[in-house]
Order: C-alpha cells, then structure tokens, then sequence
C-alpha cells in the first residue's frame, strides 16, 4: 500500500532524533527570523535546515516539495515585481514589462518566508514516522481521540486510492469507457468518485463498532508498546533552539522599546 | 436546541478521517481533471452536515494541520483556520435546516463561500502578498493590481472569484451525498437519540 | 449463575417500524459453545451486538427485557468495560481493522492498549495469539495488505488478547477458503475447550452441528427454538424457516435412520454409524452435448510484481458449460478471471475469446460479452434506485432506454429484487446489495457471466436463487463461470470444475472427476462435497456428490 506520508526509514541520525526536537526546531526556524524581522537570519536558518537535511541524506527528497511550491512563488514575484501598490525604482525591463525594487524585494521577503518554512517542516516530514509522533504527543496528554484521527487519515488515504482503481474496474466492466475525449472523462467522474466517498461514509459504521468492542472508550491511561527514551542529544539542542526563540522575543521588545 | 450539541463517541470520531479522505480525493480529482476549483472541502462540509458544527471545524482544522504537517503540504497550514469556519458555518446552517432542499443547500454554499472569503482574504495578504495560488484568481488579482486598486480589495476579489463557485459545486455534491446515506447510518449521529423502553 | 442470561429481551432499531429482537429468552453456562442460526434479516448479528451492549448504547432505538454478562446489564453496563468480558468478532474483516495501526503486530495490541495492559504483558499475549492463529510470520505486514481469510485471523487475535470470557462470533468464516474456515474453527473449538463461552453465527451448517452443544434458532427476529443439534435439525418445518439442516441428516431422515432419543444424525460421524453400506452406484454420467469453444487459453503467465509469477503458463479451453474455478486463497482464481475480462494483461501467452485474441481490446469494449461481478457491490453502486443502478450497464453498451429498462427489470426478478426496483440501494442490506450488483450485470446480457464468490453473505435462499441463474443462463447456452468455496455448492450446480493450487491448474473435469482425486484436492487443500466425505467413510465405490443423488441411487426420496 502506497503511503501519503513521506517519511522513510532511513537509519540516519535524523530518523532516530525525538520529534519533539525536531519540532522545536520548526518553531525557532520560523519564529526568530520573523521576530528578528532581518532577511539575512532567513538565509542562516535556510542554510541550517539544508545542511540538516544534507546530513540525513534527505536532500534529494526534499527537491519535490520545493518545486511544489515553486510555482506560487513564481507568481508572486511576477505579481509583485509587476504592479505593487509600492514600486518605485525600475530595476530591471523585459520588453514592456518594468520590474520593480520595492515590489522584489516584498516578493524575496515572502519567498524566504515561504522557503524558511517549509525547508524546516521538512526536516520533521521526511524523517518522523506520524504513528511516532502522535504516540508521544499522546504520552504528553494530547487527546487520544484526536491521535486516533490523525493516524486513521494515514491509513484511510491510501485505502481510499485502492478502492478507487477496483471502482474503475467494476465500472469499466459495466462497460464505462474512462479513457478518450474530455466529455467521455467527466461523464465518467460521478460513477468513479461516488462509490469511494459512500462506501467510506457507510463503513465508518463497522469501524466504529471495531473500536467500541476493542475498548476505544475505556477510560483506563493507555499503555504504548515501544519505549522511547529522548537520546542524549536532543535535550540539549532543544534547549539552545528554546533559548534562541527567547533570545528573538527579547531583541524585539528591545527593539521596539 | 442546542446548536454545537455534540456527540464524542466512536461514531464521531471516525467520521472524521473518513472526511478528510474524502477532502483529500475531491482536490486530487480537480487537480487530475485540471479544474479552476479546490474541491477540497467536500469532506469537511459532510462532517459539518452530520456531526454538527464541532464536528465540522475538527474535520476542517484537522484536515489542513495533518497535511501541513505531515504531507509536506505546509502551505496549507495557515487556511487551518478557514477550513475550520467552513465547517462550523456548514455545521449551523445544516442544524439549522438549511440543507433539507435543494435551493437552501445553496444558500448554505454562498454563506460557506463568504466565510472562506473573509477569514482567506487576511491570511492571503498577511502570507502571499494577496495573491490565493489559484490561475483564475490570481489573474483577477493582477489586473485588479495593475489597475491601481488596493491589495486587500483585490485579494478579496481573488476570493471571491474562486471560493464561491467552488464551495457551491462542493454543497451540491454534499446535498446529493447526503440524500443518499442510508438512515441507519446518519441515525448514529443525532445528538439528541436517546435508548426508548419497551417495558 | 450462567454466563449470559437473556429475558425477554426485545429491541428496533431508530426509524424502523418491525421489532429486530422480540422476546428472547436463554441463558448460556459457562464454557458452552453456541451456535445461532436463521435467514437472513432473522436478527443474529443484531442479537449478537446485543451482548455487548451495542444494541442499545451505540445504535440507541427502543429496548426492553434484559441481557445479563455475568450479572451484570449490558444494557447500562459501558462497553469499554464489557468488551473485557465480551469479545465480537464479525463477517467483515477489513472494518474490523482499528485503521489506525500500519502493521500486524500493533493492530493487535490496539485494544489493549486502550484498556491500559503493561507493555511486557502486551508484548506476551500479542506473541501467543499471532502464533496460535498462525500470522506471526505476517506481524510486520500492513494489515490493509493481507488477503480476506488472514486479516479475519488478525481480527480474532486482536479480541483474543483482551481475553475476554465470552466470544461471540458473526459469520467468521464467510470470507474464508475451506481450509481456512476449518483453521478458524478448530481454533475456536480449543478456545472453548479452554473454558472460553462461544457464540458463533455461522451459515455452514456442517460445521455448527459438529462443533455446537446447543443451538439457537431464530426466525424473524422471534426465537424459535433453543436446543441441542440433533434436536433442531429433525425438525419438519426447518426449510420453512429458511435454514437447511446439514446433508447428513437430510440423508439419515430419507432413509429413516435415527438417533436412540428419535432424533436424526447431525455429524458425519453420527450418520456413518447409523447407515448401511450399500452397493448403489452414481448413474452413469448423461453424455454432456458439445458446445462451442468461447475461450482459448494459451500459455497463460501473469505476475503483478517482477519475480513473483502469479500464473505460470495455463492452459485451458473454456465451453458453454456451467464452470466452477476452486482452490484456496492466493491460488490465482481471481487473477485468472480477471485476466479473461481484459482487466489485467497477459503477460506470456494468449487468450481468445471467440477466435479472437482479446490483447487488443479494452474492457469497455468486452463488456457488453463478457460480465463480471465484482466480490464487493459498494464498489460499483452510485445511483439512489435500483433499476437506475442495473441500467447503468445496458445503457453504456448501447442499448436503447426501453431495452435497457427491460433487460434490467428482467435481471431484478432473477435476482429475487423485483419490488426493490425504488429503493435506493445503499438502504439494502449486503447480501440485497451483492444481487443488485450480480442484476446490473445480468441486464447487460453478457455471453458470458463471471461470478467472483457469489454465495457469500447469502442464505439458503439467495443460494438458490444464484443456482437458478446458473441453470437458466446455461439453458440460454451461456458461460457462468464462478469462484467459489461452497463445495456442496459446486457438486449441485456445475458441469465442469476447475482445481486451482499454486497458479496452475490442478485438475479439471467433471465434479464427479475431480472430487474423486484425492491427490489434487490436497495439492489445492480442499475438502470434497459434505456427501463424499460419508461415501468415502461408508466405504463406497461411486462418488455421490450430492443429497439427491445418494437418495436416488437408495431408492428413496427427500
């Protein structure tokens, strides 16, 4: 079964680092350079988050996530560079079109934002089993109805995607053609997509049962098979990213003062 | 009646990911088929029409905070909060009986759309600029630019464009699901069913 | 104090008018195996949520009379708390996974978890239940990835380690191939060895009677009678009722052989005991007429992942004949059928339909000859009526409204489904559902009609109604070809059968032929016919494949 989650066992040091290190330092990457407001420390915190990345041979992998996002960031330049309310000095002309200082350098800000972000976010996607990290939230008193949520969607997803391809072929058997002119694809829309979002709705009622008669309500502290003791790493790093975000927090009111 | 009555019980709770399987089928769909809409909230706006409002804003919350944090998707992060007020909007206007006919099921989706609008334009211009990452909408955002207007009219306009259209394509399928689950099945939801004696 | 103890016990269900459960009254002692039988819509499951405070908690509706676990209400007693006394397993294996567990061994420490079990204690009972139901191997395996009959035995090891005192079982074993469904009652016959209270719905009655100390009979939601097997298979009306008693006794009653206490035998045992041998033969065989080829099969060979060949090379010619494909799970059965529909693609080899090889064509245009019923009807049912959902095929391959309203409501009688024409599909129960989805590809009058397990989920009478659309579709000269796991099925309704094992095929001939090798049923873990398994203990030399049969060639009726 295909999984929607993109993590992957690969033994590095990444994959067996806490999550919760992991995400304090989501936190610091994006909270210091915001709170710092200085477009250099996006640049530090980017390169930080690629070395990581680099580290834990996760560098290629992150290559998709970014071109994801590559296409919004295209137009935000384009929209910025082009017609900000706040433009001013032409910087650069291809043809008639005049690209602007003022707007860039608004489109470079969000773009380094947008970078810083999801760079740090990957570092805790690509190598953070989900079941991993929603057991130890749970230890940590977050609700085990809601971490049942979160890992049923990992699950559900791809069986969701499995249903789908035996829908085609119960109904291409029904003699439904889903190949060819883009009538014949949107006739076929509604007699895929219908079965899979009913079947699911009308299962919820068997799963639910599965749950109640395994205990899903009982008011007992859940027990977890696999013991996770935090390395001897990661209390100190998440302590230095910690400090940092304060650090930022006290800068800032300095700032303002 | 209670509005935000809800039921926590198993029941509910899968409901949930079923929805958020549904949200993540219907943006698959509009992407494959190219489509100028999201189409992700069909689930959302399911979970709202069953389980209430509560309901409804975990299926929306949880829905854009699991793929922000897990899928990589982390642009959808900061709609959380949309997603949220799409499902309680939806919620309250089902418990109110607005998803009964056809007619008022689109009137459900044009209060649905103006709520995305006003919590997305905010975000879009605080994040993007003003920009939403939609083709269509982003087009009307740069001649609404190039025309001098203010970016958050713009951005609104953006939404609008794009929201609307799209939360009413969703509620019609959402009305159409709905009429077709079996009442043994939307049976388990009611808030209010209490066990009747027979001695 | 018994177990269970039920009183006038009656329940319906939210928005219903008729009562599912009215007036039950048993009690079940500890460490008794129960069997719980009736048709369809008799209201077993509904009973068997009932023990574990499902009905009413969780479905809510109106309840009256009582349900006593241990003396304790299972009515107000929370099913967190009964569930550690009260374990159900039910028919459908795939919901019954927590859906939140991406391996085997966790799925099957889920409810213990909840229920707050140490973690060495997890770790020892989650080892000993993988390892009684022989899944250890498959302990790092996703349990979406398993087949049907290994996910049902993840399901029963998850209720197992919560050790409750009571398992109620619905229809484990539908699912299951035979060898499996005896794994899964042996299994459960050394739980109740053990000392654990078994409740078991079942409709292989076979089975029930060998394994049962009593059994509870129901009929439209009434009970009927509460008694030993022997006592509730001699009964006149049970026909009427909806329930067969098992072939043994049918026999044994024909031929007026009776138990001490006047009842009839109920296990293959008793009934060799009670019988004479005799030197009747089978008849002979009627000379089957020659039917044109429809499908040629060269050289088959498929593999969905490189390395691991499904089919290695088959080679067969398919004719008119009603056909049954056989063998355990994984055996390639379904691979075969697919493969002849054109949903999947030769790797090696040839098929022809009709003299023409079907590479070049797609499903869609191979539909309207070759039908094929999908094992689950949720995964083709979108429409809100019946006759719009059967149309839907017809319609696609050209036919004109009228036709396809026609062919359809023709379909929907053979189906047994002619006054469902409006309901909406999704109100029907499953078995309902399965014959919606068999009706819509009948309407399309397909040559040839492909039948993935169809008697599953069905009771006596969907049986027979499946029998009579193998007879008449063979009448009108078309191909019905069908994986199944019903032997006694199999014996009654086709000419030919077809002994799948390890992706060849193992044997292929007439029922009489192949159920007389011995070395091929094996190969294939298969069981003959309930019939010959008391042929060959009685010592005959003819195989006897059916009731009637052996009745005819004794001279006497049923």
């Amino acid at each position: 079964m295909k999984s929607i989650s993109l993590y992957i066992d690969n033994g590095s040091w990444l994959c067996r680092m806490h999550p919760f290190t992991k995400l304090a330092y989501i936190a610091a990457a994006i909270s210091v350079p915001l709170l710092a407001g200085r477009l250099w420390l996006f640049a530090v915190f980017i390169a930080l988050s690629l070395a990581v990345l680099a580290s834990g041979h996760l560098l290629k992998r992150v290559v998709p996530l970014v071109a994801f996002s590559f296409t919004i960031l295209i137009t935000i330049f384009l929209i910025h560079g082009l017609f900000n309310q706040q433009n001013r000095d032409i910087l650069f002309s291809i043809g008639p079109l005049h690209f602007y200082r003022e707007g860039l350098l608004y489109a470079l800000h969000i773009g380094c934002n947008v970078l810083n972000m999801l760079l740090s976010f990957a570092i805790l996607v690509l190598s953070t089993k989900p079941s991993e990290l929603v057991e130890e939230l749970e230890k940590r008193g977050f609700s085990r109805r809601m971490g049942y949520i979160i890992i049923s969607v990992f699950q559900i997803v791809p069986q969701m995607m499995g249903t789908m391809n035996t829908i085609t072929d119960a109904q291409r058997s029904r003699g439904m053609e889903t190949e060819g002119s883009l009538a014949t694809r949107a006739k076929a829309f509604l007699p895929l997509i219908s079965p899979v979002v009913m079947s699911s709705l009308i299962n919820t009622r068997e799963r639910a049962v599965a749950l109640e008669v395994r205990g899903f309500a009982a008011k007992q502290k859940k027990t977890y098979l696999a013991d996770r003791t935090p390395r001897r790493g990661d209390k100190p790093i998440t302590i230095v990213l910690l400090a940092l975000i304060v650090l930022a927090v006290i800068w800032r009111i300095v700032q303002c003062l | 009646m209670n509005l935000f009555k809800t039921k926590f019980d198993a029941a509910t709770i899968v409901l949930i990911p079923a929805c958020i399987g549904i949200n993540y089928l219907g943006k698959m769909f509009a992407s494959l088929l190219k489509l100028p809409l999201w189409l992700d909230s069909i689930g959302t706006c399911i979970g709202g029409c069953l389980g209430g409002p509560v309901i409804g804003a975990i299926c929306g919350a949880a829905n854009n905070l699991i793929y922000g944090f897990t899928a990589g998707d982390n642009i959808t992060l900061i709609y959380a909060l949309t997603s949220l007020c799409i499902g309680v909007a939806v919620g309250i206007m089902s418990r109110l009986g607005f998803m009964k006919s056809f007619p008022k099921a689109i009137l459900t989706a044009v209060v649905a759309g103006l709520v995305a609008v006003v919590i997305s334009t905010p975000l879009n211009v605080v994040f993007w600029g003003g920009t939403t990452g939609n083709v269509w909408g982003d087009m009307v955002f740069a001649a609404t630019q190039a025309a001098g207007m203010p970016v958050l009219l713009g951005s609104l306009l953006d939404e609008i464009v794009v929201d609307v259209p799209d939360k009413i394509i969703t509620l019609i399928i959402v009305f159409f699901v709905l009429k077709g689950l079996p009442q043994k099945l939307t049976a388990l939801y009611d808030a209010n069913a209490k066990v009747e004696r027979l001695d | 104090m018994p177990v269970i103890a039920v009183e006038n016990l009656k329940y319906r269900y939210p928005h219903a008018e008729a009562l599912a459960l009215d007036g039950l009254n048993f009690t079940v002692e500890k460490g008794e195996f129960i069997g719980i039988v009736g048709e369809n819509g008799a209201g077993k499951s509904t009973l068997s949520q009932a023990l574990i405070g499902l009905v009413p908690q969780f479905y809510k509706g109106a309840y009256g009379g009582k349900v006593l676990i241990d003396g304790r209400p299972a009515d107000t007693t929370p099913i967190a708390e009964l569930c550690c006394k009260v374990g159900l397993v039910f028919q459908n294996p795939f919901n019954q996974l927590s859906g939140a567990k991406d391996n085997v061994y966790e799925e099957v420490a889920f409810g213990m978890q909840n229920l707050g079990v140490p973690r060495e204690e997890m770790h020892r009972r989650v080892e000993n239940a993988l390892k009684m139901l022989d899944i250890w191997q498959f302990r790092d395996r996703n349990p979406f990835d398993l087949s049907g009959g290994q996910m049902q035995r993840v399901a029963i090891a998850s209720i197992l380690v919560m050790e409750p005192d009571i398992m109620v079982l619905d229809e484990p074993t539908s699912q299951l191939d035979p060898q499996g469904s005896e794994e899964v009652f042996r299994t459960v016959d050394k739980l109740a060895r053990s000392g654990i209270t078994i409740l078991m719905i079942e409709q292989k009655i076979e089975k029930i009677a060998a394994y049962c100390d009593r059994i509870l009979l129901l009929h439209q939601g009434h009970q009927i009678a509460y008694d030993t097997p022997q006592k509730i298979f001699s009964r006149p009306d049970l026909e009427e009722l909806g329930v067969r008693a098992p072939a043994f006794t049918r026999i044994c009653r024909a031929l007026g052989a009776t138990l001490p206490d006047g009842s009839y035998p109920v296990t293959v045992e008793e009934a060799a005991d009670r019988l004479q041998r005799t030197d009747a033969l089978p008849p002979p065989a009627a000379p089957v007429p020659s039917r044109p080829v429809l499908f040629e099969i060269q050289d088959l060979t498929f593999s969905y992942n490189p390395g691991t060949q499904v089919l290695h090379g088959i080679n067969l010619c398919l004719d008119a004949r009603p056909t049954a494909i056989i063998g355990q799970n994984g055996a390639g059965k379904t691979t075969l059928v697919k493969l002849l529909k054109g949903l999947l693609r030769a790797e090696g080899g040839s098929i022809r339909f009709r003299g023409e090889d079907i590479a070049g064509k797609t499903v869609a245009a191979l539909a309207a000859q070759v039908g094929y019923v999908f094992q689950n009807p949720d995964d083709q049912i979108f429409r809100y009526n019946v006759l719009d959902e059967v149309m839907f095929g017809p319609l696609n391959i050209g036919m004109d409204e009228a036709q396809a309203k026609e062919k359809s409501r023709a379909a929907l009688a053979m189906t047994g489904l002619a006054d469902k024409e409006t309901s909406n599909p999704y109100d029907l129960e499953l078995y309902e559902r399965k014959m919606v989805a068999i009706a819509s590809v009948l309407a399309m009058d397909p040559d040839v009609l492909i039948l993935d397990e169809p008697t599953i989920a069905q009771d006596v009478r969907g049986r027979q109604c499946i029998a009579g659309i193998v007879r008449t579709l063979s009448e009108q000269g078309k191909l019905v070809l069908a994986i199944l796991h019903d032997m006694d099925f199999v014996a009654e309704c086709f000419d030919r059968v077809i002994v799948m094992a390890q992706g060849q095929v193992a044997a292929d001939g007439t029922p009489r032929q192949v159920f007389a090798d011995a070395e091929a049923l094996q190969a294939a873990r298969l069981d003959p016919p309930h019939v010959t398994q008391l042929c060959t203990r009685l010592g005959y030399e003819g195989v006897f494949l059916t009731v009637e049969e052996f009745l005819t060639a004794c001279g006497c009726k049923e």
